[in-house]
């Protein structure tokens, strides 16, 4: 454990900060501009996973195990999240006989 | 904490009865079990514990939101008995995910590390996707369910990116540590910090659907079969307003001076934004989302006044909020029944003819959402505009009180509906169980501006 640690200790701290901001930002732009659902909760899972990056960063460089614990948490819970959503997914292919985000969207007002 | 554990054992015990044949015990075993769940949290209230290592502590206004929380969802089971008889499809999972949500709330009241505030948002949103898209085969409902599926997950992205920079700046989840670190570093704080509060702003905000995160919640509120919109507009509200309250209110208390003024500006847009949009509704369910998101406006200024009391005034106007806003719901959903599915505000027409007791209480609720005196409303808002203005916030005060004024107007036009007689349309048929939940909102609405029983 403690080689893992020492080993995510040898880049610097900003790297990680940086890299987890560019995957971030990529996973936001798919995400907005993305029209297939598939693709948008492909992009929503990038978007947990740059901040896991973060996490396990931080957690490393703060020797507290706090942040990859928390982790832990985030995995599981985006596993449920993306249960639910495929399930959406399914019942929006149901009724509108498609996956695209913009037949979806027809309430105004 | 007995409360959350019975809740999560009761949202089990429904799912189960729900593969047997007994549709008719569910709602009375849910409201026994929501009955004693609030009970439990009254009783666990001396001495109050802390839980699982300070992850969790209960306090005197966090029990007073578990158990207003537990009695609203016990309010809408029992409309839940016959808004769920007509229904042919499996119901125990309406119920179970009902209070599923209604534990991650629980968990909101009370959290002491940004972990379980992260969980609490989570476990009370996850079940609400599934229940907005609940009408499996109807096109709106899937539409909301989709909607705030995807706009949900999207903040809570950024919600999660918030708490991993502080998390970074102030070392620790545990929130008397981050309220310390913000007190020390209040003058210069780190940039990381600043945008880590920035995005946990954002993330809370859309679950309060406050302006400019608010898009969502008209769509979903219209689209979301009544009971759960229902719920996302009490329960929901009361959960995350407790959250938001417990973060900046308890323990972050010196916010970066950037943060403090991004979030006035929220709530001035929030006030503003919806009044305005609401005025031009004429659609129940969304004019109710609109003035859903004007009254996340007062509820902000009420936690940004910074005042030792604003708790207080918080729980008691989510409260009156709440019990206001279930009885109109009700009403709503018998004139709609009426009305074969109408959901123009047209359909309150000619009820103070055929059920004059009816379009009073109805009238009641109206005003104590306008804040009209005497009714809670009314205290509600006043409290909220002394405690901002105790604490120099005067402009800000005398714009709200403008848009409150602005905001009596779209409830006079349900109101002038319901005085306006009818000649031909169906007459709508009340039943014991839904005539006991309106009037238990009614007399309430009344009742606790009259005589608020010392929680103001």
């Amino acid at each position: 454990m403690n080689d893992i640690v020492t080993a995510i200790r040898t880049v610097p701290l900003e790297h990680y900060v940086m890299l987890s901001f560019v995957l971030f930002s990529i996973g936001m732009a798919g995400a907005m501009f993305r029209r297939n659902t598939i693709i948008v909760l492909m992009c929503l899972e990038l978007m947990f996973n740059s901040v896991n990056l973060l996490l396990t960063a931080f957690s490393a460089h703060h020797g507290d195990p706090g942040g990859q614990v928390f982790v832990f948490f985030i995995m599981l819970v985006a596993a449920a999240e993306v249960t639910v959503g495929l399930a959406i997914v399914v019942m929006m292919k149901r009724n509108v006989d498609s996956v695209d985000i913009n037949q979806l969207n027809r309430m105004r007002g | 904490m007995s409360a959350i554990i019975l809740l999560s054992i009761l949202g089990v015990v429904l799912l189960y009865m729900g593969l047997g044949n007994n549709k008719r015990l569910l709602a009375p075993v849910g409201i026994l079990g929501l009955a004693g769940a609030g009970a439990l949290s009254f009783l666990d209230r001396r001495p109050l514990p802390a839980w699982g290592h300070g992850a969790m502590a209960f306090d005197d206004l966090s029990v007073a939101f578990c158990v207003a929380m537990a009695g609203i969802t016990l309010l809408l089971f029992v409309f839940g008995s016959d808004y769920y008889s007509r229904t042919q499809e499996n119901v125990a999972e309406h119920y179970a995910l009902l209070v599923f949500s209604l534990t991650g709330a629980f968990l909101l009241t009370s959290y002491q590390n940004l972990l379980m505030l992260f969980l609490g948002i989570e476990v009370l949103s996850i079940p609400l996707y599934i229940l907005a898209g609940g009408k499996k085969r109807s096109y709106r409902s899937s539409e909301a369910g989709f909607k705030y599926f995807l706009l949900g997950s999207f903040a809570t992205a950024f919600f999660l990116m918030g708490i991993a920079l502080v998390y970074g700046m102030a070392g620790s989840f545990d929130l008397k540590i981050i309220g310390d670190y913000a007190t020390a570093n209040a003058e210069h704080p780190a940039a990381l910090f600043l945008v880590g509060m920035f995005f946990i702003a954002v993330g809370l905000g859309f679950k309060v659907a406050a302006v400019p995160f608010h898009f969502w919640s008209p769509d979903v509120y219209e689209g979301a079969p009544t009971i759960i919109t229902a719920f996302m507009s009490t329960v929901v509200k009361m959960g995350s307003f407790a959250a938001v309250y417990r973060l900046i209110g308890v323990h972050i208390t010196a916010l970066p001076l950037a943060v403090e003024r991004t979030l006035w500006a929220i709530t001035i847009l929030t006030l503003l934004i919806g009044n305005l949009i609401a005025l031009r509704q004429s659609h129940f369910k969304r004019l109710m989302a609109y003035s859903s998101i004007a009254h996340t406006g007062f509820l902000l200024m009420a936690v940004l006044s910074g005042d030792a009391l604003a708790g207080r005034a918080l729980f008691y106007y989510t409260l009156t909020y709440a019990l206001a806003t279930v009885g109109l719901f009700v009403v709503f959903t018998l004139a709609k029944r009426a009305a074969n599915g109408d959901e123009h505000i047209r359909i309150f027409r000619g009820m103070f003819k055929s059920k004059p007791w009816l379009a009073a209480a109805t009238l009641i609720m109206l005003l104590s959402l306008a804040g009209i005196p005497p009714t809670a409303g009314f205290l509600a808002k006043y409290q909220v505009f002394v405690l901002a203005v105790q604490n120099g916030y005067v402009w800000a005060t005398l714009f709200a009180a403008v848009m409150a004024v602005l905001g009596i107007y779209y409830y006079l036009k349900v109101i002038r509906e319901t005085f306006t007689p009818n000649e031909e349309g169906a007459v709508l048929q009340l039943n014991a169980t839904n005539t006991a939940v309106i009037a238990v909102c009614g007399i309430g609405a009344l009742l606790l501006g009259v005589w608020p029983m010392g929680l103001i």
